[in-house]
């Protein structure tokens, strides 16, 4: 490749970090921080349970209705934040999420209702309009050698605009039955018997797959590469445009994944839904220990991240804290996470 | 790895750190945290989920249902700001599910996205009442709410009322395709159908907003010369068009209409004592009766399944009562 940059490079890792990154021998370090970001989970679990509120001796907190509630309520933002995990791991970062969500979900309503299109189609099609979006924000980061932010930036504002052009501003409704939608597509967002949800299925399902792609396959291993140090890379002979269309791709992929179910669950595919998504699907890989530099960090800690977002909304929720204040404390625990990741010197 | 060099305070050994982020997520959850019981001990306990706070109209709606149900100390209200999300509205509900409340009360963000968690919340045996937006179908114990169209309908008669039967109209509309939008244009057209000689000039749109407002009356009144009667579907709509007609000496003998009727010192209620509009029409907030509601199906009284609520002309003549409300 000739362009030397295409994003500033990341701060320069030591020889022996880069070697190991390469080699897939990610040892200690990573392992280490994987481990905090569940410590951190079990931390908040315990706290949880000494605060729930409890109803005839039992804490509400462990009711079995209530953990997969909290598995239902961050499976969005934790799909969001599984295809983060890539984008962040190579050194970019893509704003664009909650409204490729928005977009997703209300393109996934027109195709339903308005063009009666059956549930496979409109999955194939609002995936393939997803992956679309993340190769143009690839196309424009690699060839115009522009920083993700600018480019990830611009296409949040481009996909909100589309999701409210194809709906024409307003929110449209899922209606089932006869001239409305067919019944599997509220699958999506059902759940299978009393307590499993399925949206927190395809959810741990997406971290099952990262995880593999991020461990077990060359690409994985180049994604961290990329991360750690891009010349290095290059040099190296990775293909790092590819990695860069790889993780983009994957990124809104996933956004719109997301938002397909996002619109089974609300039976609404609403242009307007979706905002600051981004900002929480950043937040719970950033408690994960993966670091917004690039090259180290886990979809383990991604969903450990998420899941303690998740516990920590339930907790104050179950207690009646006002809203406002559990931003500030989820603002809060976003500080924490990151000064006790610091700790291990990244 | 690399800046192990610096002096870093956060490197404290592994336990201490986290005995330290304990002590602090303790110290900020305790306030809060402790003492609180899932079923509310004997008080009957009511989860309110509110669609935002940041209306002015809804905050109205709060004060309103806190200060009544303060009057029944066997009440506990439990509160919670959905923030215009309807995710976040559907999990708090669910909140309110797990703790097994005694009744909810909820005013939906949006119709559809809630139906399904307050049909779980019905069918699980738990009282609804709904405030103001309704959910699909029928799972719910009671609604409660206000007709827009009757409301406009009451401006249209009044329009007629002050203009004589006859003259021109501006009609400024909240966003479009939103249901009160709708029903208060609705409302005031059937009304005024039946004056030949009272003519709607000019229908723009100013999205419910002050600043709107005065641009789009600004324009209406550049474009026509005679304007006697301005109709904004909310107070504040109505404030634009005000402001708009000083600045161009247009106010004398024009008569301004909202909807709304809050209190306080930036209500339309005021606004018409301070003779800025001719009158407005209250659009009630619902909290009173939603609590008297409460109260009854707490003592297994009946309850209709609609209950709606009437709307009140405010004049110069009784304004000051609905200031202080």
């Amino acid at each position: 490749m000739n362009s030397p940059h295409s994003e500033p490079a990341p701060e320069r890792k030591p020889f022996k970090a880069r070697l190991s990154a390469l080699g897939g021998l990610r040892l200690g370090r990573v392992q280490l921080g994987q481990l905090k970001a569940f410590l951190g989970l079990i931390a908040v679990v315990i706290l949880a349970c000494v605060f729930s509120p409890s109803r005839r001796g039992e804490l509400i907190f462990l009711d079995a209705g209530n953990l997969t509630d909290i598995l239902r309520q961050v499976s969005e933002r934790g799909i969001l934040a599984v295809g983060m995990t890539f984008v962040i791991l190579a050194a970019g970062i893509d704003l664009s999420v909650g409204s490729v969500l928005a977009f997703a979900a209300t393109l996934s309503a027109v195709m339903l209702m308005r063009f009666g299109y059956g549930t496979p189609e409109t999955v194939v099609a609002v995936l393939a309009a997803g992956l679309l979006i993340g190769l143009i924000n690839a196309a424009v980061i690699t060839m115009g050698r522009i920083q993700s932010f600018i480019v990830t930036l611009a296409m949040m504002s481009a996909a909100r605009g589309a999701a409210r052009l194809v709906s024409g501003g307003s929110g449209v409704e899922i209606g089932y039955g006869p001239g409305g939608a067919p019944q599997s597509f509220a699958l999506l967002g059902g759940k299978i018997g009393e307590f499993v949800p399925i949206p927190a299925l395809i959810f741990l399902g997406t971290v099952v797959v990262a995880w593999v792609v991020l461990n077990k396959t060359r690409f994985g291993r180049y994604v961290h590469a990329v991360g750690s140090n891009e010349t290095a890379s290059r040099l190296s002979g990775v293909s790092v445009n590819k990695v860069k269309f790889g993780v983009f791709s994957i990124c809104s992929l996933l956004a719109a994944l997301a938002g397909i179910i996002h619109c089974a669950q609300l039976e609404q595919g609403n242009p307007n839904d979706g905002v600051a998504y981004e900002l929480d699907a950043i937040a719970a890989v950033v408690i994960g220990g993966t670091s917004l530099s690039g090259g180290t960090g886990t979809v383990t800690g991604t969903l450990a991240g998420t899941l303690i977002i998740g516990v920590i909304n339930n907790i104050l929720g179950l207690n009646n804290i006002d809203a406002n204040l559990q931003l500030i404390f989820k603002g809060a625990i976003i500080v924490g996470a990151v000064l006790l990741q610091r700790r291990n010197g990244d | 790895m690399n800046n192990k060099k610096l002096a870093n305070p956060w490197r404290a050994s592994g336990l201490k750190t986290w005995l330290i982020a304990f002590a602090v997520v303790t110290l900020l959850t305790f306030p809060q945290g402790c003492g609180r019981g899932g079923g509310g001990g004997d008080k009957f306990v009511i989860g309110f989920s509110q669609a935002n706070k940041a209306e002015p109209w809804r905050t109205w709606m709060d004060d309103t249902l806190m200060r009544e149900a303060a009057k029944h100390p066997g009440l506990e209200v439990r509160y919670a700001d959905a923030q215009q999300d309807n995710s976040k509205q559907v999990a708090d509900v669910e909140n309110f599910l797990r703790q097994r409340v005694d009744l909810l009360i909820i005013s939906p963000n949006e119709a559809k996205p809630l139906t399904g968690v307050v049909r779980r919340v019905y069918e699980s045996g738990i009282p609804v009442i709904i405030l103001d937006r309704s959910i699909e179908g029928d799972t719910y114990t009671t609604f409660i709410g206000a007709d827009n169209r009757e409301i406009g309908r009451a401006a249209g008669e009044y329009a007629a009322e002050l203009l004589g039967r006859k003259g021109n109209v501006v009609e400024l509309k909240g966003l479009p395709g939103s249901p009160p939008a709708i029903d208060r244009s609705a409302g005031f057209r059937e009304a005024i159908a039946r004056f030949p000689d009272i003519k709607i000039v000019q229908d723009p749109v100013a999205d419910w907003l002050r600043d709107k407002g005065r641009e789009q009356a600004e324009a209406a009144l550049r474009a026509n010369e005679q304007i006697d009667l301005i109709y904004a579907h909310n107070d504040p709509m109505g404030m634009g068009a005000y402001l708009a007609a000083t600045a161009m000496n247009r106010a004398s003998g024009l008569k301004i209409i909202g909807i709304d009727g809050l209190p306080g010192p930036e209500g339309g209620a005021k606004a018409v004592l301070d003779g800025k509009l001719s009158a407005t029409f209250l659009y009630p907030n619902c909290g009173k009766e939603a609590i008297e509601t409460a109260v009854k199906i707490m003592n297994k009284q009946e309850v209709p399944k609609r209950l709606t609520l009437q709307t009140s002309r405010i004049t110069k003549d009784n304004a000051a009562q609905f200031v202080g409300q």
